[in-house]
């Protein structure tokens, strides 16, 4: 039976869908021109992450909490239905949230908004971008959708953060199309070592990169699985080519301190404000010592009489909920 | 902070979030004939060593809150009553009179250019964009400045009180650059208005700090900053 010809070229290709469907029409980048200007590209997608820099992005699950955030100084919010340490205590595949909570939260604030897809999950890009979200978080936090390819994110005009854990990680993201990076650490734990851990990692390999001549870095390109022109360009920048945020265990004042001495350009903190004695107090401290993190007199001043912490976590191969830095490589 | 020269010209740059670095890089850029030091203003002793200021972009929320428990939101209003003072996006909406779409229960500006002003006018994210704008009155004014346009402020109103300095466009979007939900916009409507002056004080809604063109930089320690010296 002969197969009837259709013309698939008037269809949009869906985007992140890759190209094995529908080989001849995949979108070229200059197809994102509309209406004379252009939009979804790298400069406004990174650009948004520079104008983050400096600031603390935090976690919120519904409405009241995002307006907690946006009056402690939050400089964008994260919609999810858990946060990490409850994803963690719970168990069972956490996805994306509930579109309408997520538009609910976009409705209740005036600062950007992200949310979370599972590594891999394109199809919940495409809903996220549909709705409007400002920002997606391909995240290792969520169950893993695909155990081997990321999403395409050169595809979307939305524009993503990916967490890493070393600087051929990281520069794999930034290949894929991710605009903005952060450290792994372990999510819903409290206890900040991984993160220092993994921005103690790609600072390092920086440094070295950035003493390299050509040859070594064609070397060290094929060590760390980078590719070798984002590598070289990094090298050269002598930090990465997007900005690179602090993620995954951040709970006092000092933690959000210490990462950005470390190099970090701002934080994300998750569990750590909702899960602690003082929500506004402690997040409005953590807004303030990321600001002045070199000031350590207005960071003694802004880390006392806080309440009660979030309850940390040892790090250990049995933890609940498994270590989640692992997915996604 | 001692070991400043008299004579040197100090632009600060309100270091409290957002994109401050990239300011920095490109005042550091400038070849002028005036030495120019950077201050990065984080308290109230950064701000009083400083001859004119840069507000960044970030989030207005957010430098609004930390400039009022840092100390510093009025010093800054008195520095702007006084000084040169550009804001880019953010640093615009700053220094606005009157905003739309603040967040709820409102939120601290430092006012200093008589315009109403729309955060986030375009939209979100995925409405922002990059167009080419002419600018008058910069550097090689026949090349196109790159405008980069992230959940950026709209003008809405440019009439100031007759005690108040005229204001100048600077550049406008061309009407057949607009986003597309904008494309009726005539092209003397304020909405289309993305850089002006009016006395000491600049504003654009775009990025120049995010390209390669230190023009706009240029324009104003050239303009708003060392034509006060001589």
């Amino acid at each position: 039976m002969a197969t009837p010809v259709t013309t698939p070229s008037i269809q949009e290709v869906p985007q992140g869908a890759g190209t094995a469907i529908t080989p001849s029409i995949a979108p070229a980048r200059s197809a994102q021109r509309e209406g004379g200007n252009s939009l979804g590209t790298f400069g406004v997608k990174s650009g948004l992450a520079q104008m983050l820099k400096g600031g603390v992005i935090m976690d919120v699950v519904n409405a009241e909490q995002a307006r907690i955030a946006e009056e402690a100084g939050a400089c964008a919010v994260m919609a999810l239905e858990r946060v990490p340490a409850d994803i963690r205590a719970e168990g069972g595949v956490a996805r994306m949230s509930d579109p309408q909570m997520i538009k609910e939260i976009v409705d209740a604030v005036t600062i950007p908004v992200m949310a979370k897809v599972r590594i891999g999950h394109f199809v919940e890009a495409q809903i996220l971008q549909a709705i409007g979200v400002d920002y997606i978080d391909e995240s290792e936090v969520l169950t893993p959708a695909d155990d081997e390819h990321h999403i395409n994110k050169h595809a979307f005009k939305v524009p993503f953060v990916c967490g890493a854990r070393d600087l051929g990680e990281a520069l794999r993201r930034i290949s894929e199309g991710a605009a903005f990076i952060r450290s792994k650490g372990e999510a819903g734990t409290g206890n900040v070592v991984e993160a220092v851990r993994h921005s103690r990692a790609v600072m390092s390999q920086i440094r070295r990169a950035s003493v390299m001549n050509e040859e070594e870095l064609y070397l060290f390109a094929k060590e760390i699985q980078a590719p070798f022109h984002l590598l070289k360009e990094t090298a050269r920048l002598k930090r990465l080519p997007v900005v690179n945020f602090a993620a995954g265990g951040i709970a006092t004042p000092a933690d959000a301190a210490l990462m950005m001495q470390l190099g970090c350009d701002g934080v994300f903190v998750g569990s750590g404000i909702f899960h602690s004695g003082d929500p506004a107090k402690r997040a409005r401290a953590i807004v303030q010592a990321v600001t002045h993190h070199n000031n350590a007199k207005i960071l003694a001043e802004v880390s006392e009489n806080l309440g009660a912490a979030m309850v940390g976590l040892t790090i250990d191969p049995n933890i609940k909920g498994g270590l989640l830095a692992k997915r996604g490589n | 902070m001692a070991a400043l020269d008299k004579r040197d010209v100090v632009v600060g740059i309100l270091a409290l979030q957002g994109a401050f670095a990239e300011h920095q890089a490109m005042l550091q850029k400038l070849s002028l004939k005036r030495t120019i030091t950077v201050v990065l203003v984080r308290t109230v002793d950064d701000l009083n060593l400083c001859d004119a200021l840069i507000i960044p972009g970030g989030e207005s929320t957010t430098i609004g809150v930390l400039a009022r428990v840092s100390g510093l939101l009025e010093p800054l209003r008195q520095f702007v009553r006084s000084k040169p003072v550009w804001g880019t996006c953010a640093g615009a909406i700053l220094l606005s009179e009157t905003i739309q779409g603040s967040k709820k229960g409102g939120q601290d500006l430092l006012g200093g250019i008589s315009i109403a002003i729309a955060r986030n006018g375009w939209g979100s994210q995925v409405e922002s964009f990059e167009a080419d704008l002419a600018v008058e009155g910069l550097q090689s004014p026949e090349q196109s400045f790159t405008g980069i346009f992230i959940r950026a402020p709209v003008v809405l109103d440019l009439s100031p009180s007759p005690e108040d300095p005229p204001i100048q466009v600077i550049a406008r979007l061309p009407t057949n650059l607009l986003p597309q939900s904008f494309a009726s916009l005539d092209e003397s409507d304020s909405k289309t208005v993305v850089a002006l002056r009016q006395g000491l004080h600049f504003l654009t809604t775009f990025h120049p700090e995010l390209t390669q063109d230190n023009r706009f930089h240029d324009y104003f320690v050239r303009e708003c900053v060392l034509s006060r010296e001589t």
